[in-house]
């Protein structure tokens, strides 16, 4: 297997993986979606909420925003020392409370320690008019996406087979309909043939296929080489959720062998 | 464009969550809530610009696509909501 990263940035990855098989580009994805930890929002402690909005939805609200999530300083709460009380080792408590006109944003929350500050500090929660208030306590614990979507760090993951275009330069006459039907204007003459100017854009639609009556271009997807693509929601950084859901997968088959060679 | 004006004359009142902008992408999860109000007020000076008979700076994809809304699940949180909170401010 060979992985090459396409494109890295803090909350988005895009990654070319090649000599390996959909069905293990498939467990990463969906270890991401369901397997990966991080931090949210679990108990709303409401003390005063004179908003038009109703508690519920308040908390809700609360339950979306990402929370930056350290997994090395945390464990779940009903795996920690604490037996579920709720431990610095397993919660983080924020309080907000807010009177008068404006919004009530994410940032209005206030960690009990600075390492815990929300980033994603613009996420409006509520707006409140002159004499309205809000006043609450909350406490966020680890959770995984499969539990609840709030849990979830990955947004979006998905992969396609790597195209592959192939043209029949005999059979082209260059009529160029295919690069008017291309949705992702990726094919163009150049130098009197016909070619693709970014293979990685081609979403395999096959439009050109369709279009060309000269059948002088075929398109098909590597079955051994994938773009994988995800995003995060700025709980975990784009590496370390992809580092994390990786080792996941190892434990996993790990447990799984453990199992295997108990059998007889 | 005309389509996006329609939409927002029709009455959505009774959904009370929908009133102020959902947090994330009902589809995909992503963190859409903090785009909403740079996107209005971008839209308005489109819209400012297209009564006047002027040249936009730039059209609504060109926002969206500079907010980062690269599917079309979390474009349409976006361009389809309307804000009501304010109108049910009073109520508490
Ligand atoms: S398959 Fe679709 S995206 Fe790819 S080159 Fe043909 S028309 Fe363009
Ligand atoms: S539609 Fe077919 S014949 Fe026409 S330019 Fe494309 S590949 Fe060549
Ligand atoms: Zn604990
Ligand atoms: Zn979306």
């Amino acid at each position: 297997m060979k992985v090459t990263t396409l494109e890295l940035k803090p909350n988005k990855a895009v990654l070319k993986i090649e000599n390996t098989k959909p069905y293990f580009v498939n467990s990463l994805r969906r270890i991401m979606l369901s397997e990966l930890p991080k931090l949210a929002i679990e108990d709303v402690i409401i003390y005063d909420n004179t908003t038009p909005l109703f508690d519920e939805i308040i908390a809700h609200r609360l339950g979306m925003i990402p929370l930056p999530t350290d997994l090395k300083l945390l464990t779940f709460r009903d795996q920690c020392t604490c037996k579920g009380k709720g431990c610095p080792n397993c919660t983080v408590r924020y309080t907000l409370s807010k009177e008068g006109e404006g919004v009530v944003y994410s940032g209005d929350l206030q960690p009990e320690e600075k390492s815990w500050a929300i980033k994603e500090d613009k996420i409006p929660i509520v707006e409140l008019t002159k004499d309205q208030r809000l006043i609450l306590e909350v406490e966020a614990i680890l959770g995984r996406g499969k539990d609840h979507a709030k849990w979830q760090a990955v947004q979006a993951p998905a992969y396609k087979y790597y195209p592959i275009i192939e043209i029949d330069h005999k059979k082209c006459d260059l009529c160029k309909k295919c690069i008017e039907e291309c949705p992702k204007n990726i094919l163009e003459i150049k130098n009197k043939k016909l070619s693709v100017k970014d293979i990685e854009k081609c979403t395999l639609c096959r439009t050109c296929m369709d279009v060309c009556e000269k059948n002088a271009i075929t398109v098909r997807g590597d079955e051994n080489k994938f773009i994988f693509r995800f995003e995060t929601d700025g709980s975990l950084t784009a590496k370390e959720a992809l580092l994390e859901s990786a080792s996941i997968l190892e434990k996993k088959y790990e447990e799984l062998g453990k199992l295997l060679k108990k059998l007889k | 464009m005309e389509e996006e004006l329609e939409r927002k004359d029709r009455n959505h009142i009774g959904e009370k969550e929908n009133m102020i902008i959902p947090v994330r992408c009902f589809t995909c999860g992503k963190v859409i809530g903090p785009l909403y109000e740079e996107y209005k007020k971008r839209y308005e000076e489109y819209k400012k610009a297209v009564e006047a008979g002027e040249k936009p700076k730039e059209t609504p994809k060109q926002i969206l696509d500079d907010l980062g809304l690269e599917r079309y699940c979390c474009r349409r949180m976006i361009i389809s909501h309307v804000d009501l909170l304010r109108e049910a401010a009073p109520y508490e």
